[in-house]
């Protein structure tokens, strides 16, 4: 069983052993514990998608940050997300200093927070570490960690194997080293730094305390993301955008003409707007090699530093934008060469957000019909089974978002529910419903729902929809009251649109 | 949670009536019952007892597994009988024996309608002692609420004939679980209801009222039995006078209530409280080139609608449904709607709506497939969903909008790759199961006889290609390896047939 930290109460009794002390070899000024890292005590308030005039209850966290040059500290997106307020720590004298963040990445779940002011002599006697990005499997790694009275307590364990996993967003793949050995549980804290002699070698994702092993977020990937934030504007990683399958079938290699050939992957459809798309690789395409290495049937390539690795570290984890990809490909059974620039989509820029953090869902309330735009984390309020209890429509629509990306649509809008007023009568029970005119004007995204509201025909609105009554009348004189008086005095409602 | 029927209930519960309630009831009854309490009306009810067989989706072309159920059924005419069809579905041998008579005799379906779940039997061949019994009588009203009304038939908890009694405690539509998705009124009783009591009459003033059909277990509601009312019951004699029973006819419309003001408004209705507004229209169903998306439905066959779609028939409210359940197949129906400011007057013609059926119990059929190379498959159907538990988000939005997005127009049969018989030729495709079949061989599938007519004869080409729906890659089989393979896998997984599509 997987689990993020804070360890379970259960995980505790399986970790008591005791602490493998390592004596470090290098000179007295090395970093240490008490020296390179500080704990990061952060409050978190994300907003409540289902009423996304307001936020949810705040909720407080900490973790153990790497003190890095220029007085910044390295903490995991995920420990980061939503912050209101942000302390760092010093473990031994219980000094802090309130913090912000400087730059965050939820994707490869990476984040730099700073103090807010003029540190004084916070970090005086304290060591920045620096980044070990030249590790290779068969490594003895320390976990640093702190106990409750600020004393250090190190861990070791040994990296053994490399693959690609999610770091926090379940779909977003990525580089981790792997770990093996006990790791000890300390007052508890989300995301351990990891060290190999003095240097960071990554920051702890998480730990299955069983099977005892640890899946490390490694320094290359922290490196791409402190060279990204060093040159602003923080530009994030590109993505290819392709699905692929393994070509071992032999029957499959025989009808796409690959006999000749060894190893691809078969492009089964590319994504519009992407690097691929914008590239001209096509579906049916065979990727053979990218960049000189060859891939295998199954997509894995010989990485110099870490041996058998998928391509989704070459043409993601390890990419920039901008970067040239140089690819071979067999199409209809002849090699072509194609230079695929590669391109990033924001978060943002997709029909139904992936995620979002940091900002107010978008919404508009018209008279208690309430309008969002579609994102995945609205969806997730139904729960880790989502995709079968989410409003089978909106499921559908982010599973597909190609289809409604063609016919000119931004962002889907959609009535999430009703709230019960003098001008929704008949309609409380509506909900999830998709929309698509509204007083004859298309609705691309919620700015476009603003502008079409602001033209009621006769003083009605027409709200045109996909299921249910199809089209839903509400009166524009008794939407205005409603969204003057009842509306803030029985809901407590300030804010009756949020677009952006 | 929805109702089933009695005689499929696992958990049994017991509803035991006090004797002496029955005996202060039984002085309130009709002086003529007194004397007759296991008299001439009795001989007319008998017990079913039917064997029948369960077909497995997973392996179409085994023989299916034999099953039996026990129920009730009554005499209501020369050598006829009526009871559930969820009694007699599937039957492969049917028995009838009498109260006081050991004997049973051979019976057999003549009339089943799965949608109302009520069913004809006949002895084959006829027998003398039943020529003496004498029919029930089936009323012609509705009972009214808290009249008392007493149930007989041949429930657990005996093998002799078992008699109950209880109210009418509700009028109103119901789901009938036997099709799971048909909708008709029931009239709900209070009288304990259990299983075997299924297709057994409910009587008052010595007439059939009702049948006996399904009630909540237990644990869920207590004594909550429902039974189909005599509506239902004389729609269902009168369909089949022709000699066969056609479907129910639907409108294949669907509305919304008018309750908001602004809707009123821009409708422009002519009054308060009248009609509910069309939202859709089925392009193939009754209404189709009639009736339009904003129409105000006002009034079917001179019944006003009001605002929540409800009728006032002989003085009972009820659902607008109720008269398009009255009507048959071929019926014309008034259609009064209010358009562009006026009232307009339209006749339909009742047409079936076969196409909801997807989503309907199956019964008295073979599953229909087509195996090739181990790969198996099968139109898209209730049971292929709950047999296969089919999580593919395109699977499911083809079986959950078929009718609502007309996706039978693209597509009349789903068909879905359901399951692989492994073996070397298709271990690479196991992943692609449970997707909907796009494309065979260049052909596009519109039913399972594409399926196997495209997998038959096949373009040029040294592969058999499958496309299924989505973003899967292509299924590819050498050619040359097919016939070797198909016969192979045939035989090591003893597929009796390499297809059964129903003729």
């Amino acid at each position: 069983m997987n689990f993020r930290f804070p360890f379970t109460a259960s995980a505790v009794t399986l970790l008591a052993l005791a602490a493998a002390v390592l004596t470090p070899s290098a000179a007295e000024a090395a970093p240490a514990p008490e020296t390179s890292i500080l704990r990061v005590n952060i409050t978190s308030q994300g907003y409540n998608f289902a009423l996304p005039w307001q936020k949810q209850r705040p909720g407080t966290r900490r973790g153990l940050g790497a003190l890095l040059e220029g007085n910044r500290v390295l903490v995991t997106a995920e420990l980061a997300q939503d912050a209101t307020y942000i302390e760092l720590e010093q473990a031994a004298s219980g000094k802090r200093i309130t913090a912000q963040v400087e730059a965050i990445d939820y994707e490869v779940n990476l984040a730099t927070v700073v103090p807010v002011d003029a540190p004084g002599d916070f970090f005086k006697n304290m060591e920045p570490l620096v980044l070990d990005t030249g590790l290779k499997p068969r490594t003895a790694l320390e976990v640093w960690q702190f106990e409750a009275n600020g004393a250090p307590v190190t861990s070791t364990v040994d990296f053994d194997r490399v693959d690609l996993a999610p770091y926090f967003l379940e779909d977003q793949v990525f580089l981790i080293f792997q770990a093996n050995g006990a790791v000890q549980y300390r007052s508890g804290t989300f995301t351990l730094p990891v060290i190999h002699e003095g240097k960071l070698a990554g920051m702890l994702l998480r730990y299955n305390a069983r099977d005892q092993v640890s899946d490390i977020l490694p320094a290359p990937m922290i490196e791409n993301f402190l060279k990204d934030v060093a040159q602003a504007p923080y530009e994030g990683l590109p993505s290819f955008g392709v699905r692929i399958a393994p070509t071992l079938d032999p029957q499959l290699r025989s009808y796409l003409k690959l006999d000749k050939y060894e190893g691809g992957v078969l492009i089964n459809s590319v994504t519009p707007g992407f690097s691929g798309a914008a590239a001209g690789v096509k579906e049916g395409d065979v990727i053979v090699e990218i960049n000189g290495y060859k891939l295998d049937a199954r997509g894995y390539y010989q990485d110099p530093s870490y041996g058998l690795l998928s391509l989704g570290h070459l043409l993601r984890g390890a990419c920039k934008v901008g970067d040239v990809m140089k690819m071979k490909l067999i199409r209809d059974g002849q090699p072509l060469d194609v230079d695929v620039k590669m391109l990033r989509k924001e978060a943002n820029e997709f029909l139904v957000d992936p995620y979002v953090f940091d900002r107010q869902p978008r919404y508009l309330i018209l008279g208690g019909i309430l309008f969002q735009e579609l994102t995945t984390p609205y969806l997730q309020l139904a729960g880790k089974e989502w995709k079968d209890r989410a409003p089978f429509r909106l499921v559908y629509a982010q599973a597909n978002q190609d289809d409604f990306l063609k016919s000119g649509r931004k962002k889907l809008v959609f009535i999430s529910g009703v709230l019960p007023a003098p001008c929704t009568i008949g309609y409380e029970r509506l909900s999830g419903l998709i929309v698509n005119k509204v007083n004859g004007k298309e609705i691309t995204d919620l700015a476009a729902l603003a502008e079409a509201v602001k033209l009621p025909e006769n003083g009605i609105h027409r709200i045109e929809v996909t299921d249910g009554p199809r089209t839903i009348y509400i009166d524009d004189a008794q939407a205005k009251q409603d969204n003057e008086d009842f509306l803030p005095s029985r809901y407590r409602i300030t804010e009756m649109e949020q677009l952006k | 949670m929805l109702p089933h029927p009695l005689s499929r209930l696992a958990a049994l519960t017991f509803l035991t009536l006090p004797v002496s309630t029955l005996s202060v009831r039984a002085e309130e009854a009709p002086a003529e019952e007194k004397t007759s309490s296991l008299g001439k009306q009795y001989q007319s009810i008998v017990n079913v007892e039917c064997s029948s067989l369960r077909v497995d989706y997973r392996t179409p072309w085994n023989a299916a597994t034999p099953t039996g159920g026990s129920g009730t059924a009554f005499l209501i005419g020369p050598n006829l009988f009526m009871t559930n069809a969820h009694v007699v579905s599937n039957a492969s041998r049917l028995e009838i024996k009498r109260v006081g008579d050991s004997t049973p005799h051979r019976a057999r379906v003549k009339h089943i309608a799965h949608d109302c779940d009520l069913a004809l039997l006949e002895l084959d061949p006829p027998v003398a002692a039943f020529e003496k019994a004498e029919p029930l009588a089936i009323s012609v009203d509705i009972p009214k609420l808290d009249t008392t009304v007493k149930v007989v038939g041949f429930p657990i908890g005996g093998d002799r004939i078992s008699v109950t009694r209880g109210v009418v405690s509700r009028v109103d539509y119901q789901e009938y679980s036997h099709s799971g998705v048909d909708q008709h009124l029931a009239i709900q009783i209070d009288a304990a209801i259990n299983p075997g009591n299924s297709g057994g009459p409910v009587l008052q003033d010595g007439k059939v009222i009702g049948v006996a059909f399904q009630g909540y277990s237990g644990d869920v509601a207590q004594n909550t039995g429902y039974m189909i009312p005599v509506p239902v019951i004389r729609r269902f004699l009168k369909d089949v006078e022709d000699g066969k029973y056609d479907h129910y006819g639907e409108l294949a419309i669907a509305h919304y209530p008018i309750l908001n003001p602004a809707q009123r408004k821009v409708l422009n209705l002519p009054a308060q409280d009248v009609g509910v507004m069309i939202t859709s229209v089925d392009s193939t169903g009754t209404c189709a080139g009639v009736l339009k998306p904003g129409d105000v439905l006002l009034a079917l066959d001179g019944y006003a609608v009001d605002s929540n779609g409800s009728i006032n028939i002989d003085g009972e409210q009820t659902e607008m449904a109720e008269v398009v359940e009255r009507k048959f197949v071929g019926d014309k129906i008034k259609l009064k709607v209010w358009r562009d400011g006026k009232e307009q007057e339209f006749e339909v013609a009742l047409k079936a709506f076969p196409q909801y059926l997807i989503q309907a119990n199956q019964y008295e059929r073979q599953p229909e497939y087509v195996m090739y190379a181990g790969l198996v498959f099968q139109p898209l159907d209730r049971e292929l969903m709950d047999t296969f538990g089919l999580t593919n988000l395109r699977t499911r939005y083809y079986f959950n909008y078929y009718t609502q997005d007309e996706l039978y127009k693209e597509m009349p049969e789903v068909v879905v790759l359901t399951s692989i018989l492994p073996d070397s030729i298709n271990t690479w495709l196991r992943d692609y199961t449970g997707q909907v079949v796009e494309e065979v061989n260049g052909v596009k599938v519109k039913s399972l006889k594409d399926v196997q007519s495209a997998l038959a004869h096949g373009p040029e080409g040294s592969h058999v290609v499958i496309k299924l729906a989505g973003e899967s890659r292509p299924l590819a089989l050498d050619k040359t390896l097919v016939s070797a393979a198909h016969a192979r896998i045939r035989q090591k997984y003893r597929v009796s047939k390499d297809a059964y599509i129903t003729p």
